[in-house]
């Protein structure tokens, strides 16, 4: 059965920028004039875009962006549209995956500029005036809390963070790995979670 | 910054920050709608982020000497700098230098797919949260440290491309084939050619259609077959089943097409092996799902019912 399957198998190719010249032709509110019309030219990804632009623009908006939602999709756009042909599995959830990284970026730089200095020591404590030797001393004393907190939350839930935000594993991995449900993971995630953010508000106030 | 939000808004930010680092999270419209639904929800929601953050940074780059690292992949991004490098980075595919650089790694966070070209035409698709390593001098000889990755080599009879994972070997005879890898666990799956497993003294061969899995680093691998058109399908926006539940399957269903599906009770206890293609409208992506999985897909507002087709009940 899955032979059948694979004849439609559909890889989104990024051909050219050209559909980004329709977008500034202001010509984008009608994607599906534009996909008629130029379907010779706009192709995977980009189709997608098109097709997503206002739950695109409302995400970016929600998200922090506000009125440069417009500018930041157009920066969206032009990723999109300068890149070669590289398979996606789920286009829609990539477009949205890649906008909230351009948030969380934008958000870093600007939190990086207040501070003038890119030192990841800066995120550990807010003081820069804090000599290094210092501030390595804090960080082992805050990372050794941390580990204390999360071994306290029992193995399983400790296990369940490491492999979810250290190593990068999916929650259905997890749940199928240590043969419990996934509103179990969840819920193993949200107490460590909770505790983390418990103290960090401490380190914060000290 | 825990008083800033009601205890409320602060544990569904957290929330969203656990759901949104999966790389199956596809509920976008919802977060929308959560952040859109009260102006605190955002700043509630980029407190969470900046927690999470700084929990990672601790854990990546607090030195901590006799303790392992976990991983440099965090190093690399920040490296990177600028609003737009992981969108760029995230679109892009390396290819490998020439020699006369140290061993490196190439590793994929979860969610993205990248390709790292080799000089001999050969390349390595990798799938998220992946690492592989090559050392420029040894190009066709990759290390995969964790993950899953597609490789399709150029076969040399003098100069046979390996991959390794610890002590096991993967030497290929023309092929394209597919490795899992985690913490020991392994499974290679072969799509052309052949793959001769190598493990201390003991070789397997694998041909086209061979699969080969082990569940940890000592276990006696078992032998199954596979088609060899659904490996590596992954990259190609399928989704792939070895014996997995229905319940499961309709969550991933749901993602892909954007809206919900509920399954009815006791679908968790069916089970589905096989591959499914998830392009196009939901109208007919679900129909096509459904002829597969046995199951009927019925409308339900903005969501779907998945329930068991009558004459297919065991």
């Amino acid at each position: 059965m899955t032979s059948d399957c694979s004849s439609t198998f559909v890889t989104h190719r990024l051909v050219d920028s050209r559909a980004a010249d329709a977008r500034r032709a202001g010509v984008v509110g009608q994607p599906s004039s534009i996909a008629a019309n130029r379907e010779e030219h706009i192709d995977g990804l980009q189709r997608v875009v098109l097709n997503e632009r206002n739950r695109l623009l409302r995400f970016l908006a929600a998200r922090g962006a506000g009125d440069d939602a417009e500018d930041l999709l157009q920066d969206l756009w032009q990723r999109v549209a300068g890149t070669s042909g590289q398979p996606v599995a789920d286009p829609i959830s990539y477009l949205f995956r890649a906008a909230e990284n351009l948030m969380r970026d934008m958000r870093r730089s600007t939190v990086s500029r207040e501070r003038r200095q890119f030192d990841w020591h800066d995120t550990l404590t807010p003081a820069e005036e804090q000599p290094l030797g210092e501030r390595v001393l804090i960080a082992r004393e805050q990372l050794r809390e941390v580990e204390q907190a999360l071994a306290a939350l029992g193995p399983r839930v400790e296990l369940v963070f490491r492999r979810y935000r250290l190593e990068g594993t999916g929650q259905a991995a997890i749940a199928h790995e240590l043969g419990i449900s996934l509103s179990s993971v969840e819920k193993d995630l949200q107490k460590a979670y909770r505790a983390l953010t418990q103290i960090k508000a401490k380190f914060d106030a000290e | 910054m825990t008083t800033q939000f009601s205890e409320e808004i602060e544990e569904a930010a957290r929330l969203w920050v656990i759901r949104t680092r999966d790389p199956a999270f596809g509920d976008w419209k919802g977060l929308t709608e959560w952040l859109e639904s009260d102006p605190a929800h955002l700043a509630a929601y980029e407190a969470g982020l900046e927690t999470d953050a700084w929990a990672g940074e601790l854990f990546t780059h607090a030195p901590r000497p006799a303790t392992p690292q976990i991983s440099p992949r965090r190093v690399r991004w920040l490296a990177l700098g600028g609003a737009i490098a992981a969108v760029i980075a995230a679109l892009t595919s390396w290819t490998v230098l020439g020699p006369n650089h140290s061993p490196q790694e190439y590793a994929t966070t979860v969610g993205e797919h990248r390709t790292v070209e080799l000089d001999d035409g050969s390349h390595v698709v990798l799938n998220g949260g992946t690492r592989i390593t090559i050392d420029p001098e040894k190009p066709r000889q990759i290390e995969l440290a964790d993950g899953e990755a597609l490789f399709t080599v150029e076969h040399d009879e003098n100069n046979p491309f390996v991959v390794t994972i610890g002590r096991t070997r993967l030497i290929d005879a023309g092929t394209v084939f597919n490795v899992v890898h985690q913490n020991g666990s392994l499974d290679v799956a072969v799509a052309e050619g052949s793959v001769i497993y190598e493990q201390g003294k003991n070789g397997i061969r694998l041909n086209a259609g061979d699969a080969l899995s082990r569940s940890t680093l000592d276990a006696e691998p078992v032998l199954r077959r596979a088609s060899p058109h659904a490996i590596g399908a992954w990259q190609s926006g399928l989704l792939q089943y070895d014996n997995a539940p229905l319940d499961r399957i309709a969550r991933d269903l749901g993602r892909n097409i954007g809206q919900p599906i509920h399954a009815a009770p006791g679908s968790d206890r069916m089970h589905f092996t096989g591959t499914l293609v998830i392009d196009g409208p939901a109208e007919q992506v679900l129909p096509r799902a459904g002829a597969l999985l046995g199951v009927t897909f019925t409308p339900a507002g903005d969501a779907w019912k998945m329930t068991p087709a009558d004459d297919t009940i065991p």
